[in-house]
This record gives structure tokens, C-alpha cells and sequence, in this order.
């Protein structure tokens, strides 16, 4: 059992240690720019079971839970201990969130919103290291410190390091001596350690592999926004399902290739305008079905689950085509809308354990 | 292109639709009618244009009919940038204009049913499902609409669009070209304006190809110009409003905004514009107001509710309300300042980038209180439409600061733009029975 660090004591020992904390609302964003500035990322997807009523003070009922969720944590002081807020550009309802908070809602500390484009176009690239040096410019003005260009591409390697670590927990997935819950917390901690705490608990995870790959449980693919609230990997865990790949907005959507560029903006841009597919990032319907079958065809997923935030207008507009793609590439799919904020319903556990029976 | 398309394009489209639809105009202009349901003992009669916009909205779908295999076709969200498209020959359709025709007509239910039936969730915005509806079924009240060539999705309204075209794209498999417009939190920095100008540039080649001919620069400037010469017409003619009582009312800007969204850049609009003006300038001549006994004077925020434009009307008519100006109408007006037909491309990336839609919360409510203040309006009605997020999110804030620190009067009515079935009748007649009962008052 890895001993995954607490998100509030990481937050505390890197304050102590002299650094700032930002909490960073979904869903791509450059980590190394802020690490380059002592600033610790610290991502809010939600989170869940929190009073939601405070964010329905400005938001009406069809915004999204992840938006509502993430505007009541502030609300009732759980972005207290933060020094920055940064809202990347996902989607309508976070780019409202974004311009609420600067126009009304204005809490203590500065909010940067960023820009992320929709295309992979050269241009999308170039104006996304511009969007980036632009933020560099705000956290100067806050921070009073101007990293170098070395110092910037020092951090940025050190979160590749981190992220080639990740794409080898997801390689070595069956080898792993974790159940998908353990698998998805030492995963998503990547949401806050810093890097190099984050590798060395991935490598004591990867150190611990198994030679042969486990052959147990039937193997499915997850795809989504964030797997919240977590229960649901239990849920798959308990009717005999493993999650073997995944394509979520909080874990596979971020395997981001390594950088080319030695222009510290540019190399951020570049590793996140060509990351893998993503429908907010834009990408072609058809290429994110080839994706997800190439994934199923790799891991030996037999189904995929949909497992999607009620009221995320991106991911609904994918599902009817990519469902169809994936039944004629004979995978099986099924899909299951989710308010974060609520307990993981019955109905759901029991679609998802009939699921897997199916596809057994 | 092809000679039989083209000639049959030619026969009923020129010669017999255009003739047709213009002997209907005459008629209608030479003994204009009331509709028999229309509340004359409160409303002034409807405006004689409207036989003229029925005209053009008729044509325009009748080209739409027949236009495969005579000049290419491009699909265009309502806040793209027609211009290029316009200068290189192509038809342009609307599908957002579609799906508010759809509204009007009574038959979002039946076609969203459709696009529900093949997995589309009835959370994704109604616009979207009534086209791809459309798409899937071939039905439209329009008869027939016709196959893009070419998309164009411009995120200058929301993103939504972006999705949306995807799944056109997916279906259709043509281009799309995308006019990506980052969102103007407080001001549009100068890399995202040259970005949005790269994107124009690269776009051309595309739509050169697809077209099948070099883009004229010397046309462009001319449909830039025409583009510009009609919005600053529309400006006007809301700008109109400012009189007591308002010559016309939202609801009329509503139906006559049709030829701004989706026939900029043509001669025809700016004359439509023109003779519009004339008219509501007679209007204001005559002392006539859209609301007889215009007693109270409101601003609309955010689309309309197409579905229930007259019930609407009617109900706040009755109370002596007239709701004259909007911010989304506005929208089409707003900008025309920015553009400058000797540097199109220039020009248009900065007016694109910069719609209400498209700029912070805080903006929008700084629009509706200098409108508060140039319309001298009495209140505010904020349709909170659960299909178009990136208008609505904001509202709420903006409702409360409109009350509390500006002490005016707003009220917050949940409804979709285009489903019926996201709108309760009986709670928005009480909602605004009691705000109508409030304005009267002068109390919160």
C-alpha cells in the first residue's frame, strides 16, 4: 500500500518551504512555468461533498457540478490556503467561472484565466506560448522574481520526467499491485505533489510490479471528465472489472508528449496542443474513436465506460458518434451521467455491473 | 458545379421563386393585412417591412433548395465572418438562423426528437438538436436545406459551436475551418487579436479551394463595406428605441434581425436596413409606439424565447410595458464601428473577437446599465436559457447588482431559446405577473 502524501500537508510543507500555492481549475495548463516560479499547482475538479448552495448563489441549476462544486470550495474557504487561482479556458461554464470570479465574485487572491486553443494549427501553437509568457508576466508582477529561460526549462523537464513516470504507471498497468482505486489516487496525485515527490512514489509503485501482467477481472476502458465521485471505481472493481486504460480529462487526456521546442513557452505549448486526443482541445470526432479503439486494442479493454458530468456539453456532443464507431469496431460502450457532488446512485452500480456481465 | 444544377437553379430560383415571392410582397404591401389574432387594441400593427423580410427569408431558403451544384455552400455559426465567404460566391446557411426558424414554427419538439433518438442529450443547447435533427431526418419547415460544401465555426459566440461542427463535419465529412476567438476577459491583448487575424488568413487558401476561384480582395472590400453599411443601419434602427414611445419593440427587432445575422455583406441588406429605418423613423413621426400605452420600458437580455415571441409581446403589452432594447440584438449593431473595409482582414479580426457574447460578465453588465441609461428604461428582463450557457452564466450576479446597487428592477425567467418543453408556462406568467406588478410599484 503506497503512502500517498495529504493534498492540505503538501500544500503547508511547500509554503513552509517558501513557495506559493495555485489552485488550478481543469483542465490543461503549463506546470512548469508555475513550478519555475516556487508556485506548487494544486488542481480543484470539484471536488466533491461540498455545500453546493454556494455556488448556486451564482450559478443557475444546467451549469455544470464540477463548476458549481469548484465555486462553493472557494465560497466556503477551501481554497483559503492558495496564494493564485488559475482558470484555463475548457469550456462555457469554466470560462464563466473564470469571468465571474475577476468581475463579481473577486476573491482574495488574483485570478488568471488562460486561453487554451482549439485547434493543432501552428498558429494554435504560437499564440499559446504567447497566452503562456503573458501569464509569466503575471505571476513576475505577483512574485517579483523573473525565472530564466534555464530555470523555466529545468521545471518543465523535471514535469516531463514526472509525466514519463505516468505514462508508465499506465503501461504497466496489470503489473501493478494496485486496485483501481489505489491505482487512480496514486494517479490523480499527480493533481498536487510536486513532481519529484510524484515520481518517487510512481517508481516505488513501478518497483513493486509484478513480472507477469495479472490476468484477473474483466478489463474496460474509462472514458470522461474526472472519475468522481471515486466510489466508482470500486463499483467497477466489485462487479469484477478492471479499469485498464482510460480516457479522462484528469489522467489520460494529460499524456502529454515531450517537448521539441528549447523556447521554454513554446515547448509548454507544443506538449499541450499535441497531446493526446480531447474533445475540448478540438479534436476530430473520428480521431478520438481511432484513439479509443487503439487504446481498447492495446490494453485488451472488452467495453467501454462513458462516465460523464451531467450537463458537460463537450463530452455529450461526442457520445452518439463515438459510440457508433466503437460498435462497429465491436467494442461495447455504455454511458452513465454523474452529478459529483451526489453519492454514486444504485442505478448506477447496478448498469455497471450488468455492463460487465455483458461484456464478460 | 453543374450546367443541369445550375439551370434548374436559374428556373426556380430567378425566374419563377423570385418573381413568385415577389408578386406575394406587392400583394401584401398594396393591402397590408393584420393578422386576425394580432392585439391591435395594444399594439401597433405589425410593420409593413415585414412583407419585404418575408421575402428575403423565403428567397434565401429557396436558394438554399437548389443551390447544390450551382455555387458552393458553407455552413457558418451566426457570429462567423461571412465576408471572405460572401466575396468567393458561396451560400451561406445559417443553422443557428434554422434552428430559431424552427422555434417560430412550432417544430423544435419534433425535430430535437430526432437527434434525441440517435443518442443526443436534451442538455446540449436545443439550436444544436434541432439542426442535427434536421440533418439526421431531412425534415424542415423550410422544405429543403442544403448540403455544406464547407463548414465555419467561429467561437466568438461560444463553444459550443465548436462541438457542434465537429459533429457536422463528422456527418458531412468536408472542411471545417475554424475562427478561433479567445474570450476577452477585460481586453483582447494584441496576440490574440493578430491570432484571430492568422486564422482569417489561413482560411482563405481553404475556402479558395473549396470554391473553386481566388478570392478578389477589391470584392471583399466591397461586401466589407456592405457588411459595415448594414450593421451601422441596424445600429440605428434600434438606436431608435431612445424615443417615447419606442417606434418598435424587441420582439420586432427579433424578427427583422434575420437578414443581419445571415445576409451581411449583401446589397439587398442594406437596403432592406434602409427602407426599415425609413419606416420606423415614419413611425416616430407619427408619435406611433410598438406598445400603445407605452407606459413602462424594459431591456431584454440574452436570445429570445422564439417559441413565445407574441405570448411575450401581448402579456407586457397588456400592462403598458415595451421592452425596446436588448443586448442581443445589440450585438449585431455594437460593432459595426470596427469595421474598416480598406483593411478587411485587419478589421474583421478585431471586430470578431470582441461580441458581447464573447467578452466577461462584468462587460455585460456595464452594456445593460449604459443601455439602462440611453434607452431610459424602467427594468430589466434576464431570460436565463439553459441552452446557451456562455450568455447565461453571469446573470445571476448581474441580476443582483442590477437591484441592489443600481436599484433597478430585474428579473431572472428560466426558459430555453428554442425547446418548449424547458419553459413552464405558468411559472413564468406568475414570475412576471409579480415583476410587472413590481415595476408599477417602484419597489424591488
Amino acid at each position: 500500500m503506497l503512502s500517498i502524501p495529504r493534498r492540505t500537508e503538501t500544500c503547508r510543507e511547500f509554503k513552509e518551504a517558501g513557495g506559493l500555492v495555485a489552485a488550478v481549475l481543469p483542465i490543461h495548463y503549463p506546470r512548469g512555468l508555475l513550478r519555475a516560479f516556487h508556485i506548487l499547482p494544486v488542481e480543484v475538479w470539484g471536488p466533491p461533498k461540498v455545500d453546493v448552495s454556494y455556488g448556486g448563489a451564482h450559478l443557475q441549476p444546467y451549469i455544470c457540478s464540477i463548476v458549481h462544486n469548484a465555486l462553493s470550495f472557494l465560497k466556503t474557504g477551501g481554497l483559503d490556503e492558495t496564494d493564485i487561482i488559475l482558470v484555463p479556458h475548457a469550456c462555457d461554464s469554466l470560462q464563466g467561472l473564470g469571468s465571474i470570479l475577476i468581475d463579481f465574485v473577486k476573491p482574495r487572491q488574483p485570478v488568471f484565466p488562460i486561453y487554451l486553443p482549439r485547434g493543432q494549427r501552428p498558429e494554435d501553437v504560437d499564440f499559446l506560448a504567447r497566452e503562456f509568457h503573458a501569464l509569466y508576466d503575471d505571476l513576475a508582477r505577483i512574485t517579483g522574481w523573473r525565472p530564466t529561460d534555464e530555470e523555466m526549462l529545468d521545471a518543465i523537464r523535471r514535469e516531463e520526467a514526472a509525466d514519463r513516470v505516468l505514462a508508465e504507471l499506465y503501461h504497466h498497468r496489470r503489473r501493478l499491485a494496485l486496485n483501481n482505486r489505489d491505482f487512480y489516487r496514486l494517479v490523480r496525485s499527480r493533481e498536487f505533489l510536486p513532481a519529484e515527490t510524484f515520481i518517487a512514489l510512481a517508481q516505488e509503485a513501478l518497483a513493486r510490479a509484478t513480472a507477469e501482467p495479472r490476468r484477473d477481472g474483466i478489463p474496460v476502458l474509462l472514458s470522461g471528465i474526472v472519475p468522481e465521485p471515486m466510489d466508482v471505481l470500486d463499483a467497477i472493481q466489485e462487479a469484477d472489472g478492471v479499469v485498464v486504460a482510460d480516457d479522462l480529462a484528469c489522467c489520460g487526456r494529460r499524456l502529454y508528449p515531450e517537448g521539441r521546442s528549447e523556447d521554454p513557452f513554446r515547448r509548454m505549448a507544443e506538449r499541450i496542443v499535441y497531446g493526446p486526443p480531447d474533445v475540448t482541445r478540438g479534436t476530430p470526432i473520428r480521431e478520438r474513436a481511432e484513439h479509443l479503439i487503439e487504446l481498447a486494442r492495446k490494453t485488451g479493454a472488452r467495453g467501454i465506460i462513458f462516465y460523464d458530468v451531467k450537463f458537460c456539453e463537450p463530452e455529450l456532443f461526442d457520445l452518439p458518434n463515438l459510440r457508433n464507431h466503437l460498435k462497429e469496431a465491436g467494442l461495447p460502450s455504455v454511458t452513465i451521467e454523474v452529478d459529483i457532488g451526489d453519492p454514486l446512485p444504485h442505478q448506477t452500480i447496478t448498469r455497471i455491473t450488468a455492463f460487465l456481465e455483458v461484456i464478460e | 458545379m453543374s450546367l443541369a444544377a445550375s439551370l434548374r437553379y436559374y428556373w426556380n430560383v430567378q425566374l419563377v421563386g423570385r418573381a413568385y415571392l415577389r408578386w406575394q410582397r406587392w400583394q401584401a404591401e398594396r393591402h397590408p393585412r393584420v393578422p386576425r389574432k394580432w392585439r391591435t387594441d395594444i399594439l401597433a400593427p405589425p410593420l409593413r417591412i415585414g412583407a419585404r423580410t418575408k421575402e428575403l427569408i423565403a428567397m434565401h431558403y429557396l436558394e438554399g433548395r437548389y443551390v447544390n451544384g450551382h455555387r458552393p455552400v458553407a455552413w457558418v455559426t451566426s457570429g462567423g465572418p461571412v465576408e471572405i465567404l460572401q466575396a468567393l460566391g458561396f451560400y451561406v446557411l445559417y443553422p443557428e438562423n434554422h434552428g430559431a426558424l424552427c422555434g417560430t414554427r412550432r417544430v423544435v419538439v419534433d425535430l430535437s426528437t430526432e437527434a434525441e433518438n440517435a443518442g443526443y442529450s436534451r442538455d446540449i443547447c436545443s439550436y444544436a438538436r434541432t439542426d442535427i435533427g434536421a440533418m439526421l431526418s431531412g425534415k424542415t419547415p423550410v422544405g429543403k436545406l442544403p448540403k455544406p460544401d464547407l463548414l465555419l465555426a467561429c467561437t466568438n459566440i461560444c463553444q459550443t459551436v465548436l462541438f457542434w461542427y465537429r459533429v457536422l463535419a463528422h456527418h458531412f465529412d468536408v472542411p471545417l475551418v475554424l475562427i478561433d476567438t479567445p474570450f476577452v476577459y477585460t481586453d483582447a491583448p494584441e496576440h490574440a487579436v493578430e491570432y484571430v487575424k492568422r486564422q482569417l488568413e489561413d482560411s482563405i487558401p481553404v475556402a479558395e479551394r473549396v470554391a473553386g476561384r481566388r478570392l478578389n480582395y477589391r470584392k471583399l472590400k466591397e461586401v466589407v463595406k456592405l457588411s459595415k453599411d448594414a450593421s451601422e443601419l441596424w445600429l440605428e434602427i434600434m438606436g431608435r428605441g431612445k424615443h417615447h414611445p419606442a417606434p418598435i419593440s424587441v420582439f420586432d427587432q427579433f424578427i427583422h434581425m434575420a437578414p443581419i445575422v445571415e445576409m451581411r455583406g449583401k446589397k439587398v441588406t442594406v437596403d432592406f436596413y434602409a427602407a426599415m429605418l425609413k419606416e420606423v423613423d415614419e413611425r416616430i413621426a407619427k408619435g406611433i409606439g410598438a406598445v400603445k400605452n407605452e407606459r413602462k420600458r424594459l431591456l431584454w437580455d440574452n436570445l429570445p424565447i422564439w417559441y413565445r415571441l407574441r405570448y411575450l409581446s401581448e402579456y407586457l403589452g397588456e400592462h403598458g410595458v415595451a421592452v425596446v432594447a436588448s443586448t442581443y440584438t445589440n450585438a449585431w449593431g455594437e460593432l459595426a464601428p470596427l469595421i474598416d473595409p480598406e483593411r478587411p482582414i485587419e478589421s474583421m479580426a478585431r471586430t470578431y473577437i470582441y461580441p458581447i457574447l464573447n467578452r466577461g460578465t462584468g462587460y455585460k453588465l456595464e452594456t445593460m446599465k449604459q443601455m439602462i441609461e440611453d434607452f431610459q428604461l424602467d427594468g430589466v428582463i434576464l431570460h436565463s436559457d439553459r441552452s446557451c450557457k456562455p450568455y447565461s452564466i453571469g446573470q445571476v450576479d448581474q441580476r443582483n447588482l442590477l437591484i441592489r446597487e443600481y436599484g433597478i428592477p430585474a428579473l431572472l425567467l428560466e426558459a430555453d431559446h428554442d425547446d418548449p418543453r424547458a419553459f413552464a408556462e405558468e411559472q413564468v406568467a406568475s414570475r412576471l405577473a409579480a415583476f410587472v406588478e413590481m415595476l408599477y410599484d417602484g419597489a424591488e
